[in-house]
């Protein structure tokens, strides 16, 4: 205890350079790697390369946004502020109701309503359980999680759908200006969430809200009316997921969902390093979600081990959350 | 949705000022909804599957539920000190995976084969102890760092996740999990053993008031002179080396070691502690609101699956149950639920 007191008192009084360099410790750490990565494989900055990395990270990066709403609007303490982990399990019960009613020929735009409605109505439940029943977050949307999972699988009975549709090939292997689709749909919420959350007057008091509560009730904002709003945004966002990851896996591979939730968790909170103030935001997340499918795709080329890319992700977190608290510590 | 005016919404002194029997036999109702709902189940499944209420099914569930009791248990304690732990998955797993090693690679006695386990999960908590006190990660980055780097290590010694079975085990290890003391199932006595003592610490000792006065106000706590950072150390800990316990006893059961296997835990668990904190009048986690926790989500399990429903719907029911009932037993609750912070 005593030796990181010192530590941290040592690295206050060190010069502005080196603070400098531990705010930006994150960043540079990402960055080396891909430099690395880079001098390792030719292929690695081949945009072919960094256009399936898009591809691969879209469904990722749009749920992260999602999350990212929720946790603006109802603070970042994780077990009694705002969270969502439902978002995947909403995302795959999306994607099992499109890719059903796709293969029985129902028309695209009625499936994709279906779905829709589907996912919409997850963020409702999640929104009267948190505002209206009075449960934390966490634990109203852990029990939907399980809810929706199980209706998910009781829904379309558990089994792998194959969809041969061509508006949902195309989403997969289109490209807009050589920008894969998927990843033109992720810049879409990038564009709108932010513009959303950052530059209108019900974002600045949705950011208040989540903020400081006690502050903004004082000020005469309604917490929960955003924090409602926050499940609903991030519903939408769930529902664009639903599109692409239908694309991604030519319809639904049961079991998604929890790869896709701890990758959603994990890129918002590495996201939050990224951020001026230390805290999610919404382009920071969706960053975070295309760093880390990068990382991925960087070690596959170099032919790291699969299974020690999760001990690289661990690793990674680790780095970058330490960087981010060990900085704001000598900030103080 | 907008209609909650805002001074509704943080009134926890109201509770306590209020007056009048009726009041206060509402207040009650609602604080002990979730257990009138959970004995409203129990007659719906009494009354719809008449194997519901043999002894054996009884025992079958308090039985199926041990594990799933110590793991919970386990995140009681980390959650009333202030954190979370996303990494017990990887603590059962290690617990069972190095105690078969130990049994099998290094012929060690079931006796020492049980401490490694048990160290081997004390060596997760270590890890986790060491970025949240040295580091100042917040526990639930922290954790889940453990959480990935845990399973990939697995990953990595299982080649990519093949079971590790151990047939020959010695009869005495393998009857922790299928012995029985006095007439009553092994399983449940270790269960119950780790629920007294969890209870005898978290309820009924200074320590456990002072892990309580950590989670509840973490810089009031250092000031008033608790070592926080040496009651987080043992928190992290010693929930590890608790839930190491529940993966050994799951591989002495199956006599093999399955790779990630303790993941499916993690969620049930903190299911069961947030339902046990609500129906504490502060909100506060609790050992017998965990016990409550864990028993209904052994009871909706078991009593779905005699009425012999399909296996699907059955998941699908369990969910809707669970949401159905949490919102059961907190609608007309001024006071927003299970107010634990981090």
């Amino acid at each position: 205890m005593t030796a990181t007191t010192v530590e941290t008192r040592r690295f206050a009084a060190a010069a502005p350079a080196l603070r400098l360099l531990l705010a930006r410790f994150p960043l540079l750490v990402f960055a080396l790697l891909f430099v690395y990565m880079a001098l390792g494989s030719e292929f690695f900055l081949e945009w072919r390369n960094i256009s399936s990395i898009l591809r691969q990270s879209a469904p990722d990066a749009i749920l992260a946004a999602g999350l990212a709403v929720v946790v603006t609007a109802g603070g970042d303490d994780i077990v009694s502020g705002g969270i969502d982990i439902s978002l995947p399990a909403a995302a795959t019960l999306g994607v099992g109701i499109l890719s059903d009613q796709l293969v029985n020929g129902r028309p695209f735009v009625l499936a994709m309503l279906l779905a829709a409605a589907a996912v919409v109505a997850v963020g409702l439940l999640n929104a009267v359980l948190v505002v209206k029943v009075g449960l934390t977050p966490l634990l109203a949307t852990l029990a939907s999680w399980v809810a929706v999972i199980g209706t998910t699988k009781w829904v379309i009975n558990n089994r792998r759908i194959t969809v041969d549709h061509q508006f949902i090939s195309n989403v997969r292997d289109g490209t807009v200006l050589n920008v894969p689709i998927p990843a033109v749909f992720a810049l879409a919420v990038l564009i709108v969430f932010s513009f959303w959350i950052h530059r209108t007057r019900f974002g600045h008091r949705l950011q208040a809200s989540g903020g400081n509560r006690s502050a903004a009730e004082i000020s005469g904002l309604n917490p929960d009316y955003f924090l409602a709003r926050s499940f609903v945004m991030a519903s939408l966002a769930a529902v664009v997921a639903t599109l692409v990851l239908t694309a991604r896996s030519s319809g639904l591979s049961p079991g998604i969902e929890e790869r896709l939730l701890l990758d959603m968790v994990l890129a918002t909170f590495v996201g939050a390093a990224f951020s001026f103030r230390r805290v999610v935001t919404v382009p920071g997340a969706m960053l975070g979600a295309v760093l880390v499918k990068a990382l991925g795709s960087g070690f596959q080329l170099l032919n790291v081990d699969i299974f020690k890319v999760g001990m690289v992700k661990g690793v990674l977190i680790l780095i970058v959350v330490a960087s981010a608290a060990l900085e704001a510590g000598q900030r103080r | 949705m907008t209609s909650t005016p805002p001074s509704s919404a943080d009134t926890p002194t109201a509770v306590t000022t209020r007056s009048g029997w009726g009041r206060r036999l509402v207040d009650s109702l609602s604080r002990y909804g979730f257990v009138i709902v959970f004995f409203a189940f129990v007659v719906f499944f009494a009354v719809r599957a008449d194997a519901f209420l043999n002894p054996s099914n009884l025992v079958n569930i308090l039985e199926g539920n041990a594990v799933l009791l110590i793991a919970a248990l386990a995140m009681t304690l980390v959650v009333a000190s202030g954190g979370i732990d996303l990494s017990i998955g990887i603590a059962i797993d290690f617990g069972g995976w190095f105690a078969i090693i130990a049994m099998r690679d290094y012929n060690l006695t079931w006796a020492s084969a049980l401490l490694v386990g048990l160290l081997a999960g004390a060596a997760v908590g270590t890890l986790n102890a060491a970025l949240v006190v040295r580091l100042k990660i917040s526990p639930f980055l922290a954790t889940l760092g453990t959480f990935f780097i845990g399973s990939s290590v697995q990953q990595i010694y299982t080649s990519g996740g093949g079971q590790v079975p151990f047939r020959e085990m010695s009869e005495s290890f393998r009857s922790l999990s299928t012995g029985a003391v006095l007439g009553i199932p092994t399983e449940i006595v270790l269960a119950g053993t780790v629920g007294l003592l969890y209870f005898v610490l978290l309820e009924r000792s200074v320590h456990g008031k002072r892990i309580h006065a950590i989670g509840l106000q973490r810089s009031v706590a250092s000031v008033s002179g608790i070592r926080v950072s040496g009651y987080l150390v043992f928190v992290f800990i010693f929930a590890s080396a608790t839930v190491a316990l529940s993966g050994i006893i799951l591989t002495a059961g199956l006599r093999q070691f399955t790779p990630l296997s303790g993941f499916s835990y993690l969620l049930d668990s903190i299911a069961a502690v947030f339902i046990g904190a609500s129906m504490h009048p502060q909100r506060r986690p609790n050992v017998a609101g965990t016990l409550v926790g864990v028993l209904f989500l052994g009871v909706v399990s078991n009593g779905l699956n005699l009425m012999g429903l399909d296996f699907n719907l059955r998941d699908a029911l369990e969910g809707i149950i669970l949401v159905g009932a949490l919102a059961l037993a907190f609608t007309n609750r001024n006071n927003r639920a299970a107010e634990v912070s981090i």
